[in-house]
């Protein structure tokens, strides 16, 4: 058993930071991190094999990554890094189990930090499991860290500034977009709005870059549109695309189709919280923070004492954010384990915290903006596949409703919905918002789908090959 | 209209080339890529077939949580595509339906 004073769950920008500042302080750090490499998905690096000649196609995350991850690889005497270690349990007993490789491990710990980050919201409708069919973040992982285009005819599809930065990436990358259709209705010039927000040039500076570049290449960019369902014999191969209104519901008439062969989905980011539900910390509802986070001290602890959240895991703010927040439980942790002063972790906290509070500002009005609208709910008809490993659809879940199913739980059990190898990652976020809009809706169905370790497929031969006694 | 190319050229040098096989079909890959992406830049989109209606599933959130893209890889089922590296010669196949793999499970 590996015994540690400070366990990190995560390697982004909020796990890098909190790590460092711990280090720094004095803390004998662990990180452990699914991926091969530090960074997260903002900071993904390229693979081995991979030789960057140009590091202006990766825009300024990469170039702000470098700085991030040289810091962190000049305090490897402090930080031991555990690359690919995918976390399937947290116990009672302040341990954890993850996977690294072909075995199984556990970890003692005296403080525990979740940076888990978040995914691309999951959204059904019909047409959504064909191939030809990502989340904005799966193309663009195909994009920035494997040099691959999703495909020749794109249409982009969802709401807020992300998707804005993956057509920038798109184009740059000589790639093809038909259209992007974003389901508020932003004005062209929303970007220009935001300057009266002090403070926050660069991130302006930043969408106005995205924004002409997908002018200049004459992409239409179509506000208060969505897509309603993409048909194809075995792949995409059109979508069916609305007008819609200001709950996101379609304009009657104004259906048409557009031939594509690749929809990238970015309906913005729902919290990754597996880990903080099995560790039993309280979690409130949130549908613009991202769902499920858990809550949270001024010091970013949970309500279970020595487990601390940050980043989009916590509530999706992004990485400017998470970083701050990175700062502030390095400090707290550094201050429990008496290798910084109070006063001194207070002063670093207060400065953290008026930081914090101008991003938030600015993350407000974007959060409004594309907050998800009861349309979005609404895109399933009977025979959609909401839950995309069992194969369950809309009329199963209907059904087991009818059949008295109030709780998600209850539609799990009757349905098989979220028992799948994905464990209710995909279908889970959509259920809470389907189930409570149907007619026989229980007001306490706002559940989550309860997460049972081990929250990722392992196979028995790594369980088998871990340590005895472990 | 210009044929656009999957596979970017753009801002990095790939590594090594070498050919991986696909259902015994052999396309290129280049050291650092994973399986996913090697298969996308081929053209190549279906990777499973469901259980229960053996329909088509693809490369989908792409950074392992979907579970979408699992092959059998060298011969081990349920492999993620989006999450192994190509290595030369390896062996791809499309996973068929556990009916079709003759599993009892459903």
């Amino acid at each position: 058993m590996i015994e540690s004073e400070f366990a990190i769950i995560g390697g982004g920008p909020g796990g890098i930071t909190a790590a460092i500042e711990a280090a720094k302080a004095g803390v004998n750090v662990t990180l452990l991190d699914e991926n091969e490499r530090p960074g997260g998905q903002i900071y993904r690096q390229l693979e081995e094999g991979f030789k960057v000649t140009d590091p202006g196609v990766f825009g300024i995350d990469y170039e702000k990554g470098l700085e991030l991850l040289g810091q962190f690889n000049s305090l490897s005497d402090r930080i031991q890094y555990l690359n690919n270690a995918t976390v399937w349990g947290i116990f009672k007993d302040s341990t954890l189990a993850f996977t690294h490789g072909a075995t199984s491990s556990k970890l003692s710990f005296r403080n525990l930090l979740l940076a888990t980050g978040a995914y691309d919201r999951p959204v059904p409708f019909p047409g959504w499991t064909l191939p030809g069919v990502f989340t904005a973040g799966g193309a663009q992982k195909l994009v920035k860290t494997e040099r691959v285009l999703p495909g020749k005819k794109v249409l982009l599809a969802g709401t807020g500034p992300l998707q804005l930065v993956l057509a920038y990436q798109i184009l740059k990358a000589g790639g093809k977009i038909e259209a992007i259709l974003e389901a508020s209705n932003i004005n062209i010039n929303w970007l220009k709005g935001l300057k009266g927000i002090w403070g926050n040039w660069d991130f302006l500076k930043e969408g106005w870059g995205y924004l002409r570049n997908i002018q200049k290449a004459n992409v239409p960019l179509l506000r208060s549109h969505m897509i309603l369902a993409a048909h194809g014999d075995g792949q995409v191969e059109e979508a069916v695309i609305a007008k819609v209104d200001k709950n996101w519901r379609p304009r009657p008439g104004t259906a048409r189709k557009m031939p594509v062969d690749t929809i990238c989905l970015g309906y913005g980011l729902v919290s990754t919280t597996e880990l903080a539900l099995l560790a039993e910390c309280d979690h409130t509802y949130d549908l613009g923070l991202g769902g499920f986070i858990p809550l949270r001290n001024e010091n970013l602890e949970t309500t279970v004492p020595g487990i601390y959240a940050v980043g989009d895991g916590a509530g999706v703010a992004g990485s400017k954010v998470a970083i701050e927040e990175g700062l502030i439980a390095g400090v707290s942790v550094a201050r429990s384990l008496g290798y910084t002063s109070d006063a001194d972790a207070k002063n670093h906290i207060r400065c953290v915290q008026k930081r914090l509070a101008k991003l938030n500002r600015f993350r407000k009005l974007l959060d409004e903006m594309s907050m998800p609208r009861a349309g979005l709910f609404e895109l399933t008809n009977d025979d959609t596949i909401v839950c995309r490993c069992e194969e369950i659809t809309l009329k199963e879940i209907k059904d087991a409703m009818a059949d008295g199913g109030t709780h998600t739980k209850d539609i799990k059990r009757m349905t098989r919905m979220g028992m799948g190898p994905c464990e209710g990652r995909m279908c889970g976020p959509a259920l809470i918002e389907i189930m409570r809009r149907q007619p026989n809706a229980h007001p306490d169905a706002l559940e989550c789908l309860p997460p049972r370790p081990s929250i990722k497929p392992i196979a028995l031969g790594v369980l088998a090959a871990s340590g005895r006694g472990e | 209209m210009s044929q656009v190319e999957e596979r970017i050229y753009k801002g990095v040098e790939r590594g090594q080339q070498f050919d991986i096989w696909v259902d015994g079909e052999k396309i290129v890959a280049y050291e650092g890529e994973t399986i996913g992406a090697a298969l996308m830049a081929a053209g190549r989109r279906t990777l499973r077939y469901t259980n229960k209606y053996e329909r088509p599933r693809g490369l989908y959130c792409g950074i392992g949580l979907c579970q979408e893209c699992r092959m059998v890889i060298n011969g081990i089922p349920n492999t993620q595509a989006c999450q192994t590296l190509v290595t030369p010669e390896c062996r791809v196949e499309t996973q068929q339906s556990n009916k079709k793999r003759g599993m009892k499970i459903d």
